[in-house]
């Protein structure tokens, strides 16, 4: 049965890859914050398959539905931070947001 | 079996081309598909509720959601992407590929697991009566997002073409 | 009532918009620090029976029912909620006058009693992926806030922030998916005796990693800091001081290590990853703090390096570390809350945070610059006020853990604090004064009180501090000493 596991565990990285791979070199703002919710769609994947391994698929239900309800919060508030800095920059370029320097 | 490993594939894929697309409407339109073939895994997986959750709300709600900004954002000149980037693309994914199902292979019998232990309740008494905390975050969490949005979109009195 | 340090936040956060409608300034004022009192009370009230009892769980009946409602109140937690109402209180007495720049009081004041309630269960849950949820209540709360003027450095700095937070968030959670995996429960307990009775030494390692990465972001251990020094300081005064006093210190290292301590075990092989961290962390940003102009990013720099104290004092895990780690924690964000608040004044003083154009400012504002001296030189360490004790009893617990080489750096870290401290205080308050700042008066009256207030606090703290210590932090300690007997019978 752990084999199981492992088949969705590898799907998941993939999608965490594909994810961070995107973060990495994308420009566009709003790329980037498809790539952030492909990286949920891979965690919540995780989430409900290793609760399906371990027999516990009610529980692992909860957190997954907790999760996306975050994920939700989270979009609404980058979408909302999207729209005003397009609102000052006019343009969706990420490497105009380098005034500040870490 | 066949039918999972299939659904998985696409999931993979059109999140892929959810990258790979130039046209924004499109990418989301693509990444509301691969979350259509994620709630049918939850739902084959024995997980209806959480299948349900996952169409309705991302496939939905946060599509309508991405569709509502780039509408509110669109110019005539789009961000051009580098092409470079989307054409090394496949060769990373496939090293990854391998990569993964090396160590994933490699992990098989590796990681201890305590047996698992039957449930016999229903969902709804789980989310009720086990996970209760999690509601009251949850009614925190949206709290924080509607007061984020309402903060991040109030009228501030300022010039709109002041230079900061 | 351990739960009312969750739901009074919460209910007068949905509250606040309603009423901001009809008060714009007098009510939401009042409530909000009314609120935030009471808790403070609250924690001081539960000091006894806490140490009359051991852990206080808490369960609650909704309408006759048995739901899950579960908190665990031991010390630990206790001197986390201590911690942070007091500085939110005194943040929130000084938000009365500094919100005068920003306007619609009500909705800043509802998303940072959003953002206490958010951090208060966190300390209190019992739960890992409990701990997750308000982690993320928080941080939410804490994105909007830093951009809450809507200014173009702002919006910047909060998307960068995002990005980098919600990539830790998902490694925390993958690392607790995979707990959940091999044990098949969630709760502290459970999962501690599944670990040890699983003694999984490879796939912990890989687990504690993704931790790391999570939560080390959250604290802005090295190299994840790079968010800090941008966020920090773009957020308006308050804001910075609550990021910088107790957000990065209760999301990051209390979650961190209470992970590690109650469930997975430190084991000495992550003691020396955590003091490596702890270190580089340390000298890294003290050294990029020297070069500042900006006040903010200065102090945020040595936000970075003091979380490094703070981490190194955790991870030994003898009882003097452990002490030195917590004291360190609670000496930190009073200071910390105490400058950043300073920097608020001197903005609104002011109108610039360069270095380069403040100057001679002790002859004008003496209860400003009074207030930066005391909690500039608590951080550094000179005695007698309560960073000091703090700062000796890290070195002292590196030497006695025969930590030579790290004992040496802390010590030449804490130079290089006193330094650029010293530095700070010189350009801006004392020295010659500069000539556009001839007309300035003084802060306005709240904002000046918690100022004034929380160099009180440190003051007293570290005249007074064996008292002190013994009520708050020795059982602290305790607890976290006692999950490492609990868990290194099995040593992994």
């Amino acid at each position: 049965m752990s084999n199981l596991w492992f088949l969705y565990l590898f799907f998941s990285a993939l999608l965490i890859f594909i994810g961070l791979y995107c973060l990495l070199t994308m420009r566009n703002l709003i790329r980037l914050f498809i790539a952030v919710e492909i990286i949920s769609k891979g965690v919540s994947l995780a989430i409900v398959a290793t609760g399906a391994v371990k027999n516990s698929v009610l529980l692992a239900q909860s957190l997954a539905i907790t999760y996306i309800v975050v994920e939700v919060s989270l979009v609404a508030t980058a979408l909302a931070l999207i729209i005003n800095i397009y609102k000052k920059n006019k343009s969706l370029d990420v490497r105009l947001l380098s005034k500040l320097k870490g | 079996m066949v039918i999972q490993i299939v659904l998985l594939c696409g999931l993979v894929l059109f999140s892929g081309l959810a990258i790979l697309l130039r046209d924004l409407i499109k990418a989301a339109l693509s990444l509301a598909v691969a979350s259509l073939f994620l709630g049918l895994i939850f739902f084959r997986l024995g997980a209806p509720y959480a299948g349900v959750f996952e169409i309705s709300v991302v496939a939905g709600l946060i599509t309508v959601l991405f569709a509502l900004t780039i509408a509110l954002t669109k110019k005539e000149d789009e961000v051009q992407e580098n092409r470079l980037v989307k054409i090394i693309f496949p060769l990373f994914f496939i090293l990854f590929l391998i990569i993964d199902g090396l160590v994933m292979k490699s992990l098989l019998t590796k990681v201890p697991a305590l047996p698992a232990t039957p449930e016999g309740e229903s969902f709804g008494l789980v989310l009720w009566k086990q996970r209760t905390f999690d509601l009251v975050a949850q009614i925190g969490v949206i709290f924080a997002g509607v007061l984020a949005v309402l903060a991040l979109f109030r009228k501030t009195g300022k010039d709109e073409d002041k230079d900061e | 009532m351990v739960f009312s340090f969750i739901v009074i936040p919460l209910l007068v956060a949905a509250f606040l918009p309603l009423i901001g409608k009809f008060s714009k300034k007098l009510i939401p004022d009042v409530l909000t620090n009314a609120a935030l009192a009471y808790l403070v009370f609250n924690a001081v009230m539960l000091v006894k029976p806490l140490l009359a009892q051991g852990t206080i769980l808490q369960n609650v009946n909704w309408f006759g029912e048995q739901v899950n409602l579960a908190v665990a109140l031991d010390s630990f937690s206790l001197f986390m909620l201590f911690t942070i109402s007091l500085v939110s209180l005194c943040i929130t007495i000084f938000s009365v006058d500094y919100l005068e720049h920003y306007g619609h009081k009500a909705n800043f004041y509802a998303l940072l009693l959003v953002m206490i309630a958010g951090m208060n269960g966190l300390v209190l849950v019992p739960d890992l992926f409990s701990v997750y949820l308000f982690l993320e209540v928080a941080a939410v709360a804490s994105y909007a806030l830093v951009a809450f003027g809507l200014g173009y450095d702002e919006l910047e700095a909060s998307f960068k922030y995002l990005m980098l937070s919600v990539v830790a968030s998902a490694f925390a959670l993958l690392s607790i998916t995979i707990i959940f995996g091999m044990t098949g429960s969630l709760s502290f307990q459970a999962v501690a005796q599944g670990l040890q009775d699983l003694q999984a030494r490879y796939v912990i390692g890989v687990c504690i990693a993704f931790f790391i990465m999570g939560f080390g972001l959250k604290a802005a251990l090295v190299p994840f800091h790079a968010w800090l020094p941008d966020a920090h300081p773009s957020a308006p005064a308050p804001i910075s001081a609550m990021l910088s006093g107790l957000l990065i210190k209760v999301s990051g290292v209390y979650a961190l290590f209470r992970i590690v301590y109650s469930v997975v075990g430190m084991t000495p092989v992550l003691t020396q990853v955590f003091l490596a961290l702890g270190t580089v962390s340390m000298v890294v940003a003290a050294l990029l703090a020297l070069g500042q102009k900006d006040l903010k990013r200065m102090l945020a720099y040595s936000s970075i390096s003091q979380v490094g104290y703070i981490v190194v004092g955790l991870a030994l895990g003898t009882p003097l570390g452990l002490l030195g780690g917590l004291f360190h924690l609670f000496n930190h964000a009073v200071a910390k809350g105490l400058l950043f608040l300073n920097s608020g004044s001197v903005q609104h003083i002011t109108g610039t945070r360069n270095l380069e154009e403040l100057g001679g400012l002790d002859k004008r504002v003496p209860v400003t610059a009074g207030t930066n001296l005391v909690g500039a030189l608590s951080i550094a360490g000179v005695p007698p006020l309560a960073g000091f004790w703090s700062k000796l009893i890290i070195i002292m617990a590196l030497i006695q853990a025969k930590e030579f080489g790290y004992a040496l750096v802390a010590i030449l870290a804490s130079i290089l604090t006193l330094w650029y401290y010293l530095l700070m205080q010189r350009k801006a308050f004392f020295g010659p004064l500069n000539e556009n700042l001839k007309q300035v008066k003084e802060a306005p009256f709240w904002m000046s009180a918690a100022c004034v207030i929380l160099a009180l606090i440190a003051i007293l703290v570290g005249v007074f501090f064996t008292p002190f210590v013994k009520t708050w932090i020795s059982p602290a300690a305790d607890v976290l000493a006692r999950g490492i007997q609990h868990v290194l019978t099995w040593g992994i």
